[in-house]
């Protein structure tokens, strides 16, 4: 109602203005301006607030949405590893049962640190995107590659270091095969999928296990094919 | 256009003014929102997500494993065991990861019974349980 009141009295200073004599502006420039101001500052000032309640509507309309698109997206990235942390903990169990102080024992129990390891890199990273303050629209990619999720070509899965943030890893590769071999931190998923199958086919356990990793080795590939595709 | 007419104008776009620039702020604003309530809601959900899913794939891992693993014994132990770690892969397997899964948690619920069912039968140490459900579990 302030915007049509001062809108009133601007119209009614311009018809004043007509009206009256010819060097009006001299008279009334710096009313008029003034005026002019006023309606300028009260019709910001409606957009401003308009701008705010939008920004809360559309924040409540999409939060569920994204919250669910989020807990899918979670969901599948944590299921290869959280696959091999188990497989690890049951042959690690396994292993103590047969022969605790064996070195396939040992070789177990440091494969499933860096799983653990691998996991909380993971969870790590989606921490801190979830901190980050909400980027603008053009550094969304760029926080979807942060998370692991996307992947460019040249780290993508044609290669065994599949995640970005794995990619520190590469140069302990070629020692994967080696069972007794003390791995450090910081290797891709697919270097731990096959250091894995490595001690399976070593400790000569069943086929069925060689299956199983190779099951959760396609179903990740397939999951980064996929994401990379998305973006 | 009559002088009526045109004042009626005037007036109706001075009227108008007041919502149109509110309109058209909260047009803008709804967009930016909706982007805003997208990433928030994204990244919130990923976290639970990923740390319901980590747990239960921990589940799945671990009871394949023991499933090929007990498959070489058919003795009576033995196909006891082999039963709840089936058992527990199925109910896995059956698990939908939908965040709106209408009932998610009593489904949790049964697959970690089932886990800690198959603890027991495998004699693991409680201490083993223990750390799978500190770092694995988490409140809805």
């Amino acid at each position: 109602m302030v915007a049509i009141e001062c809108l009133c009295v601007l119209i009614m200073s311009w018809v004043k203005a007509l009206g009256s004599s010819e060097d009006v502006f001299d008279e009334n420039a710096d009313d008029i301006s003034l005026q002019s101001k006023e309606w300028k500052y009260n019709m910001e000032k409606r957009a401003k607030d308009g701008f705010r309640d939008g920004i809360n509507a559309g924040k409540e309309a999409s939060l569920q949405a994204g919250f669910n698109q989020g807990y899918r997206a979670g969901a599948l990235r944590m299921k290869a590893v959280g696959q091999l942390k188990g497989t690890a903990s049951a042959l690690q169990i396994w292993c103590q049962l047969q022969d605790p102080g064996s070195p396939a024992a040992a070789s177990v129990s440091s494969l499933l640190q860096c799983v653990v390891q691998h996991e909380e890199r993971i969870e790590a990273a989606m921490k801190r995107a979830q901190e980050r303050p909400i980027p603008s629209v053009g550094d969304v990619s760029e926080d979807l590659a942060n998370l692991g999720v996307g992947l460019t070509p040249e780290q993508g899965c044609g290669r065994t270091d599949c995640c970005k943030e794995d990619t520190d890893c590469s140069s302990s590769h070629s020692s994967c095969s080696t069972l007794l071999h003390s791995h450090p931190a910081g290797q891709s998923l697919e270097e731990l999928l096959r250091w894995c199958m490595s001690i399976v086919v070593e400790l000569g356990l069943p086929e069925g296990l060689l299956h199983h990793l190779q099951q959760i080795r396609k179903e990740f590939f397939r999951l980064c094919v996929r994401t990379f595709m998305k973006i | 256009m009559s002088m009526t007419d045109e004042n009626d104008d005037l007036f109706d776009s001075v009227l108008m003014a007041d919502d149109r620039f509110r309109i058209e702020g909260y047009r803008e604003g709804f967009e930016e929102g909706t982007r805003r309530g997208m990433i928030e809601g994204h990244n919130h959900g990923m976290i639970h997500g990923a740390k319901l899913s980590s747990e239960v794939s921990f589940y799945y891992g671990f009871a394949m494993t023991w499933k090929y693993l007990l498959q070489k014994n058919t003795h009576g132990k033995a196909r006891k065991r082999l039963k709840a770690v089936e058992v527990l892969g199925d109910l896995i397997q059956k698990f939908p990861h939908e965040p709106q899964h209408e009932n998610l948690q009593e489904d949790v619920e049964r697959i970690r019974a089932k886990f800690r069912q198959v603890c027991s039968l495998l004699n693991v140490p409680m201490n083993f349980c223990d750390y799978v459900h500190g770092s694995g579990s988490q409140d809805f």
